[in-house]
């Protein structure tokens, strides 16, 4: 674990609020993300029309009170495949002043900021808050495969299964953070995980 | 700095009071390449002073073998445009800057609205010769008051067709921004070039719109206004400079001999800034490039275009 530095590249995230002015506004959301949409709508509505666009997740599911409060504006998705491709459409169809907000894990966060960038939207403008876990997306350096939901600061590679020593240095082109071998220069030498980013 | 070293080799009038010049290497080669929206710092031996303007290149930057720029003149030039206008003749010999480039085409951009008022339009002119080549989706709009403004109208209809939009002002054609700039999809950025309340027009429909900022571009080299006289205190070098009423901080700084970096000279760049240590006035900051928040906190200036409403400034130079 790291302790007492900071890193330019790790994202820090805040609290979801509505841009005003805007032509539309684009809302994303997975599990715990739910809530953040629930809280947003307590403030003020825009005047502007909105989508909301929703997958719920195994013992995250705040559907019911969605439906109650977001009403017609709301779409809820069965799997993620659905949800990409539905947010895909959207983006392929919205025009300049759009404002995109994102809320869920990490991983969903910069899933929905990669497609969004895919249409020529920067990253820095699509909103994003971290309700609820702070687990992380970790790309192997050594092979390329990114491990979703990792919670401790030493996580086995979901490609090559080596030890990877999860760092604060993120890429926002890959949306996760570096992870390395840790026993690269004495193999086998292993220190036990912790869980720090629960 | 290093210059280069350019004679005139044609001028043409190509709208109202505004001059056509192309320049070739005087030594007979190649000019540094440029990308699209570069532009020059053309310097300007007029009697005991210097002007030095800041010009876009009119040409492909694919065509080395010569450099273009247009000359408006200024109904209230300092001096730049008018010897320009009056001074340089064909086979001229002049000193320029390398080209710099503070106005590119975004490259993660998806589409591209461009939009010129009159003279305005001289950025465009080397941009729209990279956007045909990478096939990037554009619209050149080009609002002028009448044809006989309209430089290089007809080269550009020729070379874009359909992807340039006339508004001529004298036919009541007026630009609307608000119904151009809501109907754009997503990952389109918006350049303009223009007069003041244009620029100012079109940023704010667009921030209005909801359009994020880093896809809104402008370029606006400012000259410098004219003032009261007042005396810059060099801390370092432990010099004083008197700034005359018509001439610019970073004018009479070089005047006296001190070295101070600088680009573009219209308060655009950046890079003539400097550290205010002391003054018994106030800053009158004209450019840019400085946050409002840097402004109101007077420690830094940028001498190109700003001035002071003082006795003394001291500088940390």
């Amino acid at each position: 674990m790291q302790h007492g530095y900071w890193i330019r590249s790790k994202p820090i995230y805040h609290s979801l609020a509505w841009q005003y002015k805007a032509q539309a506004h684009v809302l994303l959301a997975s599990g715990e993300g739910g809530r953040s949409v629930l809280r947003l709508y307590q403030q003020r509505l825009p005047d502007q029309p909105v989508t909301v666009l929703y997958l719920p997740a195994e013992n995250e599911d705040y559907s019911a009170p969605l439906v109650t409060v977001v009403g017609t504006s709301l779409q809820v998705f069965p799997d993620a495949r659905e949800l990409w491709q539905r947010f895909d459409q959207v983006l392929q169809q919205s025009r300049m002043g759009t404002r995109l907000y994102a809320a869920g894990t990490e991983s969903f966060l910069w899933q929905a900021t990669t497609l969004a960038v895919k249409h020529g939207v920067l990253n820095a403008d699509v909103m994003r808050e971290q309700p609820a876990s702070l687990a992380r997306p970790v790309y192997c350096v050594h092979c390329k495969t990114t491990t979703h939901g990792v919670t401790t600061n030493i996580a086995v590679c979901a490609g090559c299964q080596r030890h990877l020593f999860v760092r604060d240095h993120f890429s926002r082109r890959l949306g996760a953070y570096m992870g390395l071998m840790i026993d690269a220069e004495d193999p086998g030498n292993v220190p036990d995980a912790e869980e720090v980013y629960p | 700095m290093s210059a280069l070293n350019v004679i005139v080799s044609n001028i043409e009038l190509v709208a109202d009071g505004i001059r056509h010049f192309t320049f070739i290497a005087a030594d007979g080669g190649e000019l540094p390449g440029f990308s699209g929206g570069s532009h020059v710092v053309v310097s300007m031996p007029a009697g005991n002073r210097t002007y030095r303007n800041a010009y876009s290149l009119l040409s492909s930057p694919a065509d080395r073998s010569n450099y273009q720029i247009a000359v408006r003149l200024q109904e209230q030039s300092r001096g730049g445009s008018r010897f320009m206008h009056e001074q340089v003749k064909v086979g001229t010999r002049l000193d320029i800057s390398w080209p710099v480039n503070l106005f590119p085409i975004s490259r993660v951009g998806h589409q591209h609205i461009l939009v010129a008022g009159g003279i305005g339009i001289t950025p465009f002119m080397s941009q729209v010769h990279d956007l045909l080549r990478t096939g990037a989706g554009f619209e050149l709009h080009y609002a002028f008051r009448s044809p006989r403004h309209a430089g290089f109208i007809d080269q550009l209809k020729q070379l874009l067709g359909n992807k340039l939009v006339c508004h001529d002002q004298s036919q009541g054609q007026i630009l609307d921004l608000h119904a151009l700039l809501s109907r754009q999809p997503l990952g389109t950025h918006v350049y303009v070039c223009g007069p003041d309340g244009m620029v100012d027009a079109l940023i704010a429909t667009a921030h209005e719109l909801g359009w994020p900022d880093a896809h809104i571009h402008n370029e606006e080299f400012l000259a410098p206004p004219v003032g009261e006289p007042f005396t810059i205190r060099l801390r370092q070098s432990q010099k004083n400079v008197d700034v005359g009423a018509e001439v610019s901080m970073l004018e009479a700084m070089e005047a006296a001999g001190v070295d101070v970096p600088y680009l573009c000279r219209g308060g655009a760049c950046g890079r003539c800034e400097l550290e205010v240590l002391a003054t018994d006035g106030v800053i009158e900051h004209h450019d840019h490039y400085l946050s409002d928040a840097e402004k109101g906190a007077g420690k830094k200036i940028m001498p190109c275009v700003s001035r002071a409403k003082c006795s003394f400034i001291e500088l940390n130079l």
